[in-house]
């Protein structure tokens, strides 16, 4: 038997956690939302994005706490798994598994058009809207960005079921070039002559009056996911108790910058009206109308809408990543089937849960990408309440504990946090409810779904638990 | 299966017991009495840390002795490691009691209320001696039984010396496991060379007579 050994996660700095905060929050939700956030909300899409870092923030004091005190990778689910009984941590990990997969959706929804429109930068194909639908053999045609979508999902499960995850020092090179295209992106649309913020932001706010900008809040809440990615390799970050509040804090913060500046420059050179037109390549559509030629590359814009599909990709390996830990943690807890808690003998990679996290991804593809915005902002916000939820609960039931970061001013930011996301998940279940039923019916479902797993699984399990031993469950 | 465990006694036994645990991937709770050690131990970030006397109910209980699989007493004094077991045993029946005995002698006493009794002494005296007697022959492994794995080296004056198993003859109560150096298991036809090692299987009172077998 050859005896290749795989390599032991390296140890991260701060700069390392950091960068897997920020490179999970900037990434998709930015070049993907940014048009559909303008389309509601006019060019207050600008205070959309500065509330939701907010809002998240007072969320981001709780991972941090939990983090610090509760020494176990896995993120939001094994913190919640601590401190809730069987059925309340089931429910969360379902929700989260949910929120990361419905994410993924999102992510490949958002890579195909604007990797359509890079190829027709370069002119191998025709404009994004006039590319033909690809027939499959059985006579079906599928539309080509829903195909490209399903194609980047295939790919990147199929990387990580083989091998182990990419490092955090890859990532940060992924964060680094993906900053560095939104600052060209940001230094050139400030000095272009479309830039005239004085007109474009008036009115600040569209047809929906200022109240347009909650659920488009709902909407775009996704765009800060990712900074609980860092409470997913605590045990991987050197220095854990003072580095991951910090990573936490940090990577929050320098999203909100990059995301105000480069939407203030989306609606300063193309209008709210013109960004919301271009929809998921909203920021791909701005870069092109005023960036410059540059030698070898070509023309200008083609820099914004490679760094579009650079970040949409690694956005959706970061979450084929999360989705999956979220289901292998499940596993190992006996709240999914145990095999989702096993390693593949050969891949040393949780198989059967990445596996499992891309049938959903997949399916979901057919979707239309504001429904898979939806659906997962939607998750993330409830799984945030649970989250400050755990913090109340943890601070209440053991007093005694050692916590190495202890927020300030508690108890406020925990229930300010469960409270905001209380309202934006109303308000959007409410503009679910008029716009989208199709996304709150599916929701719904999922979470009908879970119920009825849990009943099999987690109270079936106790049974039939000695009859499960036998087939070579072995000790792993 | 990942265990939860509750570790009584975050000291230096409580604590490397408390890393092994970790670095084995299950979940540990320490609770520890001395705020600066809690510190301590927060900060090799390998448990969550309970600060409070195990033996209090109000800060047992903050461990989630209901959920744990084990409760592992660990400070030096016996009457509290045996307060916090017969305690967890109170609040989960089915919980797991290890518990730090302070002398062996008698430790069988405490087998009605604990499930299993340790020495950690013992280990540390067994380490002192395979490090005088290094090179001859080492404690490998403690069995839950009295059988002791011992790794024994051949030496010149041995009387088994470059002979194979099967001409020699080993008390009852012992067995060679493996062949030089740890490859293989032995088999009739393993030669005892001069200067390498094998693992022997022995039970404690014929140890004395296979260590001057190997030795001479």
């Amino acid at each position: 038997m050859s005896h290749d050994q795989r390599q032991p996660a390296a140890e991260l700095g701060l700069l390392d956690a950091t960068m897997i905060g920020m490179g999970a929050m900037i990434g998709a939700g930015i070049f993907v939302l940014t048009g559909l956030a303008a389309e509601i909300a006019g060019p207050a899409a600008i205070l959309v994005f500065a509330l939701n870092g907010v809002v998240t923030a007072f969320t981001g004091l709780s991972y941090a706490e939990l983090a610090a005190s509760i020494p176990k990778s896995g993120g939001g689910y094994a913190f919640v798994r601590e401190v809730f009984d069987d059925l309340a941590s089931f429910v969360m990990g379902w929700m989260l598994w949910f929120a990361y997969m419905i994410a993924g959706t999102l992510y490949a929804l958002g890579f195909a058009p604007n990797f359509l429109e890079l190829l027709h930068v370069y002119g191998y194909v025709p404009p994004p809207d006039q590319v033909a639908a690809i027939s499959l053999a059985a006579g079906v045609s599928v539309p080509p960005a829903v195909a490209l979508a399903a194609v980047a999902v295939c790919l990147l499960v199929s990387v990580n079921a083989v091998s182990t995850a990419a490092s955090g020092s890859l990532e940060t090179v992924f964060t680094v070039v993906k900053v560095s295209i939104l600052v060209v992106f940001v230094a050139f649309g400030l000095t272009s002559p479309m830039f005239v913020p004085g007109a474009e932001f008036q009115p600040l706010f569209g047809d929906g009056g200022p109240f347009a900008i909650l659920p488009a809040m709902g909407l775009t809440f996704i765009a800060f996911e990712g900074y609980d990615l860092i409470t997913t390799v605590t045990e991987e970050v050197e220095n854990p108790r003072q580095n991951i509040p910090r990573a936490i804090f940090i990577s929050l913060a320098a999203t909100v910058v990059v995301y105000l500046a480069v939407v203030t420059v989306a609606i300063g050179t193309l209008g709210a009206g013109g960004l919301a037109e271009a929809g998921e390549a909203g920021i791909a559509a701005a870069a092109t109308a005023f960036m410059p030629e540059f030698p070898v590359v070509g023309e200008g814009g083609a820099v914004i809408v490679f760094g579009a599909v650079f970040s949409t990709l690694t956005a959706l390996n970061a979450v084929v990543i999360a989705s999956s830990r979220v289901a292998f943690s499940m596993g190992r807890e006996g709240q999914l089937l145990p095999r989702v808690g096993r390693i593949h003998h050969r891949f040393g990679t949780p198989f059967v849960a990445i596996l499992a996290s891309s049938v959903v991804m997949l399916v979901a593809v057919v979707l239309p990408t504001k429904s898979a915005g939806n659906m997962s902002s939607l998750f993330f916000l409830l799984s945030f309440v649970v989250v400050n939820g755990a913090v109340i609960r943890l601070r209440r039931e053991r007093p005694d504990m050692t916590r190495p970061y202890e927020m300030p001013l508690y108890p406020l930011p925990p229930v300010i946090g469960i409270l905001l996301n209380l309202v934006l998940t109303g308000v959007l279940v409410e503009y679910l409810v008029r716009t989208d039923p199709l996304a709150l019916a599916l929701s719904a479902g999922w979470i009908a779904l879970g119920l009825v797993a849990y009943v099999f699984v987690v109270r079936g399990v106790s049974a039939p638990e000695s009859g499960e031993a036998v087939p070579g469950a072995g000790d792993d | 299966m990942d265990l939860r465990v509750i570790v009584v006694g975050g000291g230096r036994v409580g604590f490397h017991a408390t890393e092994l645990l970790e670095a084995q991937g299950h979940r540990v709770v320490v609770v520890e009495r001395d705020p600066a050690r809690c510190e301590e131990i927060a900060d090799a970030y390998v448990a969550s840390v309970i600060e409070g006397d195990g033996t209090r109910p109000d800060v047992l209980r903050q461990a989630d002795p209901e959920r744990a699989d084990a409760v592992v007493a660990l400070t030096p004094d016996a009457g509290t490691n045996l307060g916090v077991c017969v305690l967890a045993s109170r609040f989960n029946p089915e919980v797991w009691t290890v518990m730090r005995v302070a002398t062996p002698a008698g430790a069988e006493g405490y087998a009605e209320v604990v499930d299993e009794t340790i020495f950690p002494e013992r280990a540390g005296a067994r380490l002192a001696v395979n490090a005088v007697t290094e090179g001859a022959m080492r404690a490998v492994e403690s069995l839950p039984g009295e059988l002791e794995i011992l790794e024994m080296r051949v030496t010149e004056a041995s009387p088994m010396a470059d002979r194979t198993l099967s001409e020699v003859s080993l008390p009852h109560g012992s067995l060679v496991v493996s062949a030089a150096d740890g490859h293989r298991i032995a088999s009739a036809d393993t030669t005892l060379e001069p200067g390498r090692a094998y693992l022997v299987a022995a039970e404690p009172d014929v140890t004395d007579e296979v260590r001057q077998l190997f030795q001479g």
